[in-house]
């Protein structure tokens, strides 16, 4: 009976409610919203600085986004998501550079590859549970890392994709204008967060829930865990992916460190350092590193210091990430409110 | 694209010379990280923790090895303090630490761990420099090679080879025999039995986080005269002793030797037949192990 | 129509269910009973593809279930609840529910579907009113009380609209007077949803009084089938199980 019983000790957490009302159109304008603030922001602030610190914040906020799908609304804490990140940097930058297709074709054909790429090592993966898990996930991140250290003529080794990534203009987008870049990378963000808020909030995320509560009970309301777990895995690597693409886009090359397992690394933290019950979470952590990454790497040489200690915080002190800690927060008031 | 280079792998293989030096070179490979390894595999099968900044104390023993021996002059004050240092630290480590996030969820252990990954780091940066150094090869061991079956020796890789060796019979023997050891091992079946005997847990759990930290530390200190030590390095050490853990099963002694020496072959032969790709053929060779046997060669089946 | 014909499983040569075949009718209610390791839980597990049967068949209708998976088994319509009861510690009652129904309409592939249709929450609400959890609906399943998840656990089970509902010990760890409510319960659901319930139950008094067919285990075979007269009047089951006397409070 204990395989039965698993599931008993997971922790409870709070997740979203499910609204009563149809809401259906809220997310979107909310995202349309968002990206209209984001879209006016060159006219306020003209400051290059500023616009590069958002399309960081899209690709990275893409990456960590989808990575809580996996961590958070799952249970699958994956430590090696970060290789198709690096997957998605590095197939959109060859395509172009090799192939000159049109930016939309190479997109596109990234994503496919991206798809085979994440069956294949998913359907390995997801067999095994929680610690092997994460380990034969960092496994495959160190072997792609290592075949593209290796693959130079094709990767150009440690040196990375160099010579620049051709951004031909597309439908009267010009990716190598900055502002058309910046307004594309906001546009992939809210369209990806949107997908992903829609896969949380589906039957489906519901279904992801039950398993990272109980997965035997959930088999036992007729979920196929393996095939959901898998189905999961394949989408978050898709938006991971799309995140590499903003990324080779906005460096113009790839490099090595993309594909390396501290890129999972950050991910994870910054899930931790935002929080994995919201879905917003993430996407608050990414600002928040971001940020913390740029100060502290202007103030001091030394800024692992920094950041390992901001990471104690947050793991030892707080023992939750902030936007769990505001969400909390939040309910306390209403519930003193209320009583 | 060079992936492959069999013809250099066969010359060598049917070259007793190139045999022995292959071999020698994968065993002090493999030797190293079973010292590390092993360390890794008890703290995970005591306390259920994955100690992801186990690669820390390899570095840290590395240093301290040359500062020591830069201070003193003499190596076995060097070795000694690489390994009583590093013990040290794993202490405070784990009972400052580590302590406070057993039971809680993989993640957070993860985290803390990430994050003394980063601060040791540039610990160790702020300390010691940014820049390769070199703790350089005692005097002693500044002699013509040895040749066996015209294989090129060294004979510091012997002495690596004979301490690690001897520190893997007295920690065998040690668990096997000893009270302490028993506790151990007790402890790793079953830890709640422990603190039912009325043993203090605490003690026993520092007690392994400092046992890890000397055998990393030891190792460190004997690599430190024949590699060149950056803050950093205990990360690439880390993986593969990950990697050693994992194939040989977390968790067991026997598996992290098996495992490091498999390692330590498959780098020292592989940099031949696969130059390039030496690292890929690890990842490669633990993912066909954790799909055919998710528990490792020698871990114990999860039931 | 459930049929089990000639199910065996060994464990390491220990039979834990020995060549058993029965039959439950359409709409039956019927009780497991045996003492301890009598393979009462095996039965169970094999029936639900928890435990892959060694031999024999478990006919649905005529469709074979041995060596399917329990998803599969389930969508075939045999749902469970379990002796511990299994949930979902983080989600609400009516998420668990919506959840759940979302899960059975096969719409876990498909994205495009937002909570709550309309037949979801009506299949869930039916669900839930039946358990009389309506009123706890946003309690999250953790801090309910011990009765209240093994409610909420059956109406896990009952919300994919099983042919088949096999109750583990429904009221384990249950004081005397909630047991017999959660019966009144059990035999509420058979009489309203009209399904064929078999449930493992350890108190005689309730055995007797609400189950109108009995199957009595016994190492992993079956002693006795029968109403319960017959039961209380067979000689091998007075013998080997209930002892010659005081069978009223025998418990196991």
């Amino acid at each position: 009976m204990t395989e039965l019983q698993a599931g008993q000790g997971a922790q409870p957490l709070e997740v979203p409610r499910i609204d009563a009302r149809p809401q259906r159109y809220r997310d979107l304008l909310i995202a349309l919203a968002a990206f209209s603030v984001l879209a006016l922001l060159p006219m306020v602030f003209g400051s290059k600085q500023l616009l590069d610190f958002v399309i960081r914040c899209a690709a990275y906020g893409l990456f960590a986004t989808s990575l809580n799908l996996l961590v958070g609304y799952t249970g699958l804490i994956s430590f090696g998501h970060g290789m198709f990140f690096g997957l998605g940097a590095y197939g959109f930058g060859l395509m172009m550079q090799k192939t000159g297709v049109p930016i939309p074709v190479a997109f596109v054909a990234t994503l496919a590859i991206t798809f085979v790429v994440a069956v294949v090592i998913g359907a390995i993966c997801v067999r095994l549970k929680e610690i092997y898990f994460a380990f034969v996930t960092l496994a495959f991140q160190m072997l792609i890392h290592s075949t593209i250290l290796s693959w130079q003529s094709l990767t150009g080794g440690d040196q990375g994709l160099r010579g620049g990534i051709p951004r031909p203009p597309f439908l009267g987008i010009d990716l190598s204008n900055h502002l058309h870049l910046y307004i594309t990378s906001c546009a992939l963000l809210v369209i990806g967060l949107l997908l992903m808020r829609q896969i949380a909030q589906s039957p489906f995320g519901y279904t992801l829930r039950m398993i990272r509560d109980n997965a035997t009970r959930a088999s036992f309301i007729g979920i196929d865990v393996w095939r959901a777990k898998l189905v999961i895995f394949v989408l978050a690597a898709l938006f991971a992916a799309t995140g590499g693409i903003i990324m080779a886009l906005f460096v113009s090359g790839a490099y090595p460190e993309f594909a390396y397992w501290t890129i999972s690394g950050e991910g994870i933290f910054i899930n931790m350092l935002g929080g994995v019950t919201t879905f917003l979470g993430p996407m608050v952590g990414t600002v928040l590193l971001l940020i913390l990454n740029d100060t502290v790497t202007r103030l001091t040489e030394y800024h692992g210091i920094v950041l390992g200690i901001v990471i104690l915080f947050f793991a030892i002190g707080l023992r939750k990430g902030l936007m769990d800690f505001v969400v909390e927060w939040f309910a306390q008031r209403r519930g003193e409110g209320r009583g | 694209m060079i992936f492959v280079d069999l013809d250099a792998l066969a010359s060598c293989l049917a070259s007793p010379a190139c045999l022995v030096t292959q071999t020698t070179s994968g065993l002090i490979i493999g030797m190293l990280l079973f010292l590390v390894a092993v360390g890794l595999t008890l703290i995970f099968g005591v306390l259920k923790v994955v100690n992801f900044s186990h690669g820390a104390f390899y570095m840290f023993g590395a240093y301290f090895a040359m500062t020591a021996y830069q201070l003193s002059g003499s190596f076995a004050l060097a070795i000694l303090s690489g390994a009583v240092g590093t013990a040290l630290l794993g202490l405070i480590f784990e009972r400052a630490f580590m302590s406070r996030v057993y039971g809680r969820d993989v993640l957070m252990q993860l985290l803390v761990c990430y994050a003394f990954v980063l601060i040791f780091d540039d610990v160790v940066r702020m300390i010691w420099g940014p820049e390769f150094k070199s703790m350089g090869m005692p005097a002693a061991f500044q002699v013509p090679p040895l040749f066996i079956a015209g294989g090129v020796v060294p004979p510091y890789y012997l002495l690596l080879i004979g301490v690690a060796l001897v520190a893997a019979v007295v920690l065998g023997l040690g668990l096997a025999r000893s009270r302490i050891g028993k506790v151990i091992r007790a402890a790793a079946h079953n830890p709640g039995m422990v603190s039912a005997l009325g043993i203090n847990t605490g003690l026993i759990y520092g007690g392994v986080f400092a046992l890890g930290g000397m055998l990393a530390g030891l190792a460190g200190a004997l690599a430190a005269p024949v590699r060149s030590l950056t803050p950093g390095m205990g990360f690439s050490v880390l993986i593969e002793s990950f990697i050693v853990t994992v194939i040989g099963g977390m968790g067991s002694i026997l598996g992290a030797l098996i495992g490091a020496l498999l390692i330590g072959l498959i780098r020292s032969f592989g940099s031949l037949g696969f130059p390039l790709f030496t690292e890929g053929l690890m990842y490669l060779f633990m993912v066909i192990v954790l799909v055919s046997r998710p528990t490792g060669l020698f871990g114990k089946e999860v039931a | 129509m459930l049929e089990i014909r000639a199910l065996s499983k060994s464990f390491g040569g220990v039979k834990a269910t020995d060549n058993v075949s029965l039959d439950f009718a359409d709409g039956s209610l019927t009780a497991v009973i045996g003492p301890n390791g009598a393979g009462k839980s095996t039965f169970f597990n094999l029936i639900t593809g928890a435990l892959r049967p060694d031999a024999g068949q478990i006919l649905l209708n005529g469709v074979d279930m041995a060596g399917k998976t329990p998803p599969e088994i389930v969508r075939h319509g045999i749902g469970r609840a379990f002796q511990v009861a299994s949930i979902f510690p983080s989600l609400t009652v009516e998420e668990t529910m919506l959840a759940a129904v979302g899960a059975d309409q096969r719409r876990a592939s498909v994205m495009h579907h937002r909570f709550p249709l309309a037949e979801t929450r009506d299949r869930a609400e039916h669900a839930m009113e039946l358990l009389g959890l309506a009123g706890k609906r946003n309690r999250t399943a953790a801090t309910l009380s011990h009765g209240d998840q093994k409610l909420l656990d059956i109406a896990l089970a009952l919300v994919l609209d099983p042919k088949v509902l096999l109750l583990d010990e429904p009221t384990a760890g249950m004081g005397t007077e909630e047991r017999w409510r959660m019966i009144d319960k059990v035999r509420e659901l058979w009489e309203k949803q009209k399904i064929t319930v078999v449930f493992i139950e350890h108190d005689m008094d309730i055995v007797f009084k609400i189950a109108p067919q009995i199957v009595v285990l016994c190492y992993g075979r079956i002693l006795a089938t029968g109403t319960p007269d017959a039961i209380r009047s067979n000689e091998a089951v007075i013998e080997a199980y209930l002892g010659s006397d005081d069978h009223a409070g025998a418990v196991a």
